[in-house]
Protein backbone atom coordinates (compact mmCIF):
# COMPACT_ATOMS: atom_id res chain seq x y z
CA UNK A 1 0.00 0.00 0.00
CA UNK A 2 1.84 3.05 -0.91
CA UNK A 3 2.14 5.52 2.17
CA UNK A 4 -0.28 8.48 0.27
CA UNK A 5 -3.39 5.84 0.71
CA UNK A 6 -2.78 4.93 4.04
CA UNK A 7 -6.08 6.25 5.71
CA UNK A 8 -4.68 9.20 8.45
CA UNK A 9 -7.53 10.81 10.87
CA UNK A 10 -9.30 13.79 10.82
CA UNK A 11 -7.54 16.72 12.19
CA UNK A 12 -9.85 16.90 14.97
CA UNK A 13 -9.12 13.01 16.52
CA UNK A 14 -5.80 11.29 17.68
CA UNK A 15 -5.85 8.27 15.81
CA UNK A 16 -8.52 6.62 13.29
CA UNK A 17 -9.57 4.32 16.33
CA UNK A 18 -10.86 7.31 18.46
CA UNK A 19 -12.70 8.42 15.07
CA UNK A 20 -14.16 5.09 14.39
CA UNK A 21 -15.63 4.68 17.51
CA UNK A 22 -17.19 8.18 17.76
CA UNK A 23 -18.49 7.79 14.50
CA UNK A 24 -19.92 4.53 15.73
CA UNK A 25 -21.40 6.49 18.93
CA UNK A 26 -23.43 9.00 16.43
CA UNK A 27 -24.96 5.95 14.58
CA UNK A 28 -26.11 5.23 18.33
CA UNK A 29 -27.15 8.43 18.98
CA UNK A 30 -29.03 8.45 15.51
CA UNK A 31 -30.75 5.05 16.41
CA UNK A 32 -32.27 6.36 19.91
CA UNK A 33 -34.23 9.03 18.00
CA UNK A 34 -35.06 6.37 15.77
CA UNK A 35 -35.95 3.89 18.31
CA UNK A 36 -38.58 6.49 19.60
CA UNK A 37 -39.93 7.66 16.29
CA UNK A 38 -40.70 3.79 15.33
CA UNK A 39 -41.59 2.87 18.62
CA UNK A 40 -44.06 5.75 19.18
CA UNK A 41 -45.89 4.13 16.31
CA UNK A 42 -46.13 1.35 17.25
CA UNK A 43 -47.11 1.95 20.31
CA UNK A 44 -50.12 3.83 18.58
CA UNK A 45 -51.16 0.43 16.82
CA UNK A 46 -51.39 -1.42 20.46
CA UNK A 47 -53.31 1.49 21.93
CA UNK A 48 -55.80 1.42 18.94
CA UNK A 49 -55.39 -2.36 18.67
CA UNK A 50 -56.45 -2.65 22.50
CA UNK A 51 -59.49 -0.45 21.32
CA UNK A 52 -60.61 -2.21 18.54
CA UNK A 53 -59.25 -5.70 18.90
CA UNK A 54 -62.09 -7.25 16.36
CA UNK A 55 -62.37 -4.75 13.96
CA UNK A 56 -58.10 -4.98 13.78
CA UNK A 57 -58.25 -8.60 13.38
CA UNK A 58 -60.72 -8.57 10.68
CA UNK A 59 -59.44 -5.90 8.68
CA UNK A 60 -55.73 -7.69 9.26
CA UNK A 61 -57.20 -10.72 7.55
CA UNK A 62 -56.59 -8.87 4.39
CA UNK A 63 -52.85 -8.83 4.62
CA UNK A 64 -50.72 -11.40 2.54
CA UNK A 65 -48.79 -13.24 4.56
CA UNK A 66 -46.65 -14.98 2.12
CA UNK A 67 -45.24 -11.57 1.20
CA UNK A 68 -44.67 -10.76 4.94
CA UNK A 69 -42.66 -13.50 5.42
CA UNK A 70 -40.87 -13.53 2.11
CA UNK A 71 -39.54 -10.37 3.35
CA UNK A 72 -38.92 -11.37 6.75
CA UNK A 73 -36.66 -13.49 5.35
CA UNK A 74 -34.89 -11.28 3.04
CA UNK A 75 -34.55 -8.93 5.25
CA UNK A 76 -33.31 -10.80 8.07
CA UNK A 77 -30.78 -12.47 4.99
CA UNK A 78 -29.59 -8.76 4.53
CA UNK A 79 -28.42 -8.40 8.00
CA UNK A 80 -26.08 -11.36 7.87
CA UNK A 81 -24.78 -10.30 4.17
CA UNK A 82 -23.95 -7.00 5.19
CA UNK A 83 -22.42 -8.48 8.56
CA UNK A 84 -20.58 -10.70 6.09
CA UNK A 85 -18.96 -7.75 3.93
CA UNK A 86 -17.85 -5.84 6.95
CA UNK A 87 -15.91 -8.89 7.94
CA UNK A 88 -14.53 -9.11 4.58
CA UNK A 89 -13.48 -5.06 4.98
CA UNK A 90 -12.47 -5.94 8.26
CA UNK A 91 -9.96 -8.81 6.89
CA UNK A 92 -9.01 -7.32 3.92
CA UNK A 93 -10.75 -9.19 1.24
CA UNK A 94 -11.43 -6.54 -0.93
CA UNK A 95 -13.45 -9.00 -3.55
CA UNK A 96 -15.30 -10.85 -0.85
CA UNK A 97 -16.62 -7.60 0.66
CA UNK A 98 -18.17 -5.87 -3.31
CA UNK A 99 -19.71 -9.88 -3.28
CA UNK A 100 -21.56 -9.88 -0.19
CA UNK A 101 -22.18 -5.78 -0.45
CA UNK A 102 -23.70 -6.10 -3.43
CA UNK A 103 -25.75 -9.45 -2.57
CA UNK A 104 -26.82 -6.99 0.30
CA UNK A 105 -28.49 -4.60 -2.04
CA UNK A 106 -29.64 -7.49 -3.94
CA UNK A 107 -31.87 -8.39 -1.30
CA UNK A 108 -32.91 -4.77 -0.43
CA UNK A 109 -33.85 -4.50 -3.70
CA UNK A 110 -36.14 -7.38 -3.77
CA UNK A 111 -37.59 -6.50 -0.70
CA UNK A 112 -38.51 -3.35 -2.11
CA UNK A 113 -40.05 -5.76 -4.94
CA UNK A 114 -42.21 -7.43 -3.08
CA UNK A 115 -43.38 -4.76 -0.92
CA UNK A 116 -44.63 -3.03 -4.10
CA UNK A 117 -45.88 -6.44 -5.52
CA UNK A 118 -48.12 -6.13 -2.22
CA UNK A 119 -49.17 -2.56 -2.23
CA UNK A 120 -50.30 -3.69 -5.92
CA UNK A 121 -52.05 -6.23 -4.03
CA UNK A 122 -54.15 -4.11 -1.64
CA UNK A 123 -54.74 -2.29 -4.44
CA UNK A 124 -56.50 -4.66 -5.67
CA UNK A 125 -58.28 -5.94 -2.84
CA UNK A 126 -59.02 -2.17 -2.06
CA UNK A 127 -57.16 -1.80 1.38
CA UNK A 128 -55.95 2.13 0.46
CA UNK A 129 -57.70 4.63 3.13
CA UNK A 130 -58.40 7.85 0.62
CA UNK A 131 -57.18 6.47 -2.65
CA UNK A 132 -59.24 2.86 -3.06
CA UNK A 133 -60.87 1.67 0.23
CA UNK A 134 -63.73 -0.43 0.63
CA UNK A 135 -64.36 -1.80 4.35
CA UNK A 136 -64.88 -5.25 4.64
CA UNK A 137 -67.76 -7.42 6.15
CA UNK A 138 -67.43 -7.32 10.10
CA UNK A 139 -64.16 -5.01 9.86
CA UNK A 140 -66.87 -1.99 11.37
CA UNK A 141 -65.65 1.70 10.85
CA UNK A 142 -62.76 1.49 12.98
CA UNK A 143 -60.95 -1.36 10.38
CA UNK A 144 -59.09 1.12 8.59
CA UNK A 145 -57.65 2.78 11.61
CA UNK A 146 -55.30 -0.80 10.75
CA UNK A 147 -54.88 0.04 7.03
CA UNK A 148 -53.50 3.61 8.03
CA UNK A 149 -51.09 2.55 10.01
CA UNK A 150 -50.08 -0.53 7.97
CA UNK A 151 -49.71 2.05 4.84
CA UNK A 152 -47.98 4.72 7.25
CA UNK A 153 -45.57 2.28 8.65
CA UNK A 154 -44.38 -0.05 6.05
CA UNK A 155 -44.09 3.47 3.97
CA UNK A 156 -41.69 4.80 6.31
CA UNK A 157 -39.95 1.46 6.47
CA UNK A 158 -39.40 1.31 3.17
CA UNK A 159 -38.14 5.00 3.35
CA UNK A 160 -35.66 4.05 5.52
CA UNK A 161 -34.30 0.95 3.22
CA UNK A 162 -34.59 2.85 0.35
CA UNK A 163 -32.13 5.20 2.55
CA UNK A 164 -30.05 2.06 3.65
CA UNK A 165 -29.59 0.96 -0.22
CA UNK A 166 -28.52 4.55 -1.45
CA UNK A 167 -25.68 4.22 1.41
CA UNK A 168 -24.41 0.62 0.35
CA UNK A 169 -24.63 1.66 -2.87
CA UNK A 170 -22.51 4.62 -1.86
CA UNK A 171 -20.19 2.50 -0.60
CA UNK A 172 -19.40 0.65 -3.63
CA UNK A 173 -19.35 2.61 -6.50
CA UNK A 174 -17.31 5.85 -4.46
CA UNK A 175 -15.82 4.85 -1.00
CA UNK A 176 -14.67 1.36 -2.24
CA UNK A 177 -13.55 2.18 -5.20
CA UNK A 178 -11.72 4.92 -4.50
CA UNK A 179 -9.91 1.97 -2.02
CA UNK A 180 -11.06 3.94 1.09
CA UNK A 181 -12.36 0.86 2.76
CA UNK A 182 -9.58 -0.62 4.63
CA UNK A 183 -8.45 -3.33 7.21
CA UNK A 184 -7.18 -0.12 9.16
CA UNK A 185 -10.24 2.26 8.98
CA UNK A 186 -13.91 0.44 7.53
CA UNK A 187 -15.85 2.38 10.14
CA UNK A 188 -18.18 3.76 7.38
CA UNK A 189 -19.04 0.46 6.59
CA UNK A 190 -19.57 -0.41 10.27
CA UNK A 191 -21.89 2.72 10.50
CA UNK A 192 -23.89 1.95 7.74
CA UNK A 193 -24.21 -1.84 9.07
CA UNK A 194 -25.52 -0.75 12.30
CA UNK A 195 -28.57 1.17 10.63
CA UNK A 196 -29.38 -1.59 7.89
CA UNK A 197 -29.91 -3.73 10.97
CA UNK A 198 -31.99 -1.59 12.94
CA UNK A 199 -34.25 -1.11 9.68
CA UNK A 200 -34.26 -4.98 9.99
CA UNK A 201 -35.34 -5.00 13.90
CA UNK A 202 -37.90 -2.72 12.87
CA UNK A 203 -39.26 -5.37 10.03
CA UNK A 204 -39.12 -8.11 12.95
CA UNK A 205 -41.98 -5.84 15.18
CA UNK A 206 -43.73 -5.13 11.88
CA UNK A 207 -44.07 -8.30 11.01
CA UNK A 208 -46.49 -9.60 14.03
CA UNK A 209 -48.04 -6.46 14.26
CA UNK A 210 -49.24 -6.29 10.53
CA UNK A 211 -49.33 -10.26 9.70
CA UNK A 212 -49.97 -11.87 12.28
CA UNK A 213 -52.75 -9.85 14.58
CA UNK A 214 -56.07 -11.73 11.69
CA UNK A 215 -55.00 -14.78 12.07
CA UNK A 216 -54.20 -15.79 16.01
CA UNK B 1 1.07 -2.44 6.52
CA UNK B 2 -0.26 -5.22 8.45
CA UNK B 3 -3.04 -4.81 10.82
CA UNK B 4 -4.64 -7.21 13.43
CA UNK B 5 -8.39 -7.76 12.05
CA UNK B 6 -10.63 -7.57 14.97
CA UNK B 7 -11.28 -10.97 16.98
CA UNK B 8 -15.14 -10.10 16.37
CA UNK B 9 -14.68 -10.01 12.85
CA UNK B 10 -12.62 -12.89 12.02
CA UNK B 11 -14.94 -15.69 12.17
CA UNK B 12 -18.49 -15.73 10.13
CA UNK B 13 -20.04 -18.83 12.08
CA UNK B 14 -21.50 -17.37 14.92
CA UNK B 15 -23.43 -14.99 12.44
CA UNK B 16 -24.52 -17.51 10.29
CA UNK B 17 -25.94 -19.33 13.59
CA UNK B 18 -27.62 -16.36 14.89
CA UNK B 19 -29.26 -15.97 11.16
CA UNK B 20 -30.47 -19.41 11.27
CA UNK B 21 -31.64 -18.68 15.00
CA UNK B 22 -33.49 -15.75 13.87
CA UNK B 23 -35.27 -17.48 10.77
CA UNK B 24 -35.97 -20.59 13.43
CA UNK B 25 -37.79 -18.29 15.70
CA UNK B 26 -39.82 -15.95 12.33
CA UNK B 27 -41.08 -19.70 12.26
CA UNK B 28 -41.70 -19.69 15.25
CA UNK B 29 -44.09 -16.57 15.60
CA UNK B 30 -45.41 -17.70 11.88
CA UNK B 31 -46.36 -20.81 13.73
CA UNK B 32 -48.27 -19.61 16.87
CA UNK B 33 -50.33 -17.45 14.56
CA UNK B 34 -51.92 -20.40 14.00
CA UNK B 35 -52.42 -22.39 17.31
CA UNK B 36 -55.61 -20.19 18.34
CA UNK B 37 -53.77 -18.80 21.45
CA UNK B 38 -56.21 -16.46 21.82
CA UNK B 39 -55.13 -13.05 23.65
CA UNK B 40 -51.59 -15.17 24.55
CA UNK B 41 -50.64 -14.70 20.82
CA UNK B 42 -49.31 -10.77 21.06
CA UNK B 43 -47.59 -11.68 23.85
CA UNK B 44 -45.67 -14.74 22.90
CA UNK B 45 -45.33 -13.34 18.94
CA UNK B 46 -43.92 -9.67 20.15
CA UNK B 47 -42.06 -11.63 22.75
CA UNK B 48 -40.32 -13.31 20.14
CA UNK B 49 -39.63 -10.28 18.29
CA UNK B 50 -38.21 -9.12 21.40
CA UNK B 51 -35.59 -11.86 21.49
CA UNK B 52 -34.58 -11.77 17.91
CA UNK B 53 -33.76 -7.94 18.41
CA UNK B 54 -31.63 -9.15 21.31
CA UNK B 55 -29.88 -11.47 18.68
CA UNK B 56 -29.42 -8.82 16.20
CA UNK B 57 -28.30 -6.02 19.02
CA UNK B 58 -25.45 -8.17 20.28
CA UNK B 59 -24.06 -10.06 17.14
CA UNK B 60 -25.09 -8.01 13.81
CA UNK B 61 -24.76 -4.68 15.46
CA UNK B 62 -21.67 -5.74 17.34
CA UNK B 63 -22.70 -4.92 20.87
CA UNK B 64 -20.90 -7.93 22.45
CA UNK B 65 -18.31 -7.19 23.54
CA UNK B 66 -18.72 -3.08 23.01
CA UNK B 67 -17.41 -0.49 25.18
CA UNK B 68 -19.81 0.41 28.19
CA UNK B 69 -21.01 3.73 26.63
CA UNK B 70 -21.70 2.21 23.19
CA UNK B 71 -24.26 -0.12 25.30
CA UNK B 72 -25.61 2.61 27.00
CA UNK B 73 -26.22 4.82 24.08
CA UNK B 74 -27.74 1.10 22.61
CA UNK B 75 -30.07 1.14 25.51
CA UNK B 76 -31.18 4.59 26.26
CA UNK B 77 -33.16 4.26 23.07
CA UNK B 78 -35.24 1.43 25.26
CA UNK B 79 -35.25 3.22 27.98
CA UNK B 80 -36.57 7.00 26.62
CA UNK B 81 -38.98 4.20 24.99
CA UNK B 82 -40.22 3.48 28.19
CA UNK B 83 -40.47 6.95 29.35
CA UNK B 84 -43.01 8.03 26.54
CA UNK B 85 -45.05 5.06 26.99
CA UNK B 86 -45.73 5.87 30.49
CA UNK B 87 -46.33 9.21 30.24
CA UNK B 88 -48.87 8.28 27.42
CA UNK B 89 -50.71 5.46 29.13
CA UNK B 90 -51.08 7.81 32.50
CA UNK B 91 -52.94 10.28 29.81
CA UNK B 92 -54.93 7.60 28.19
CA UNK B 93 -55.50 5.78 31.20
CA UNK B 94 -57.51 8.78 32.40
CA UNK B 95 -59.54 10.12 29.85
CA UNK B 96 -62.93 9.61 29.84
CA UNK B 97 -65.20 8.45 26.90
CA UNK B 98 -62.15 7.13 25.11
CA UNK B 99 -61.97 5.46 22.64
CA UNK B 100 -65.04 7.52 20.78
CA UNK B 101 -67.73 5.40 20.68
CA UNK B 102 -68.49 6.78 17.15
CA UNK B 103 -65.26 5.55 15.39
CA UNK B 104 -66.54 1.68 16.44
CA UNK B 105 -70.00 2.28 15.45
CA UNK B 106 -72.18 4.27 13.87
CA UNK B 107 -72.88 7.93 15.84
CA UNK B 108 -75.62 8.38 18.19
CA UNK B 109 -77.34 11.31 18.36
CA UNK B 110 -76.46 12.67 21.87
CA UNK B 111 -79.66 14.04 23.94
CA UNK B 112 -79.56 17.77 24.99
CA UNK B 113 -78.79 16.79 28.88
CA UNK B 114 -76.06 14.72 27.76
CA UNK B 115 -74.50 16.98 25.83
CA UNK B 116 -74.40 19.42 28.81
CA UNK B 117 -73.05 17.12 31.43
Amino acid sequence: MPDSAVPRPEIQFATLAQQGDTAELGIWAFLINETIFFGALIFTYFLYRNFYPHEFAVAAKDTVLWCGSVNFLVLVTSSLTMVLGINAAAQGERREMIRWLVLTCALGFAFLFVKGYEYYLDFLHKSVPIVAYEAKPGEGSAGILFWVFYWVATGLHAIHLITGIGLVLYMLLWRIRRGEMTPAYYTPLEVIGIYWSFVDVVWLFLFPAIYLVGRS
Amino acid sequence: MRFEVDPRRARPLPFVFAWAGLVVLGGAGLWTAFLGMGKWAPIVQFSIAAIQTGVVYILFMRLKGAPSLKLIFAVSGFFWLLFLYGIIMTDYSNRQGWPPSSVASPPVLETPAATHE
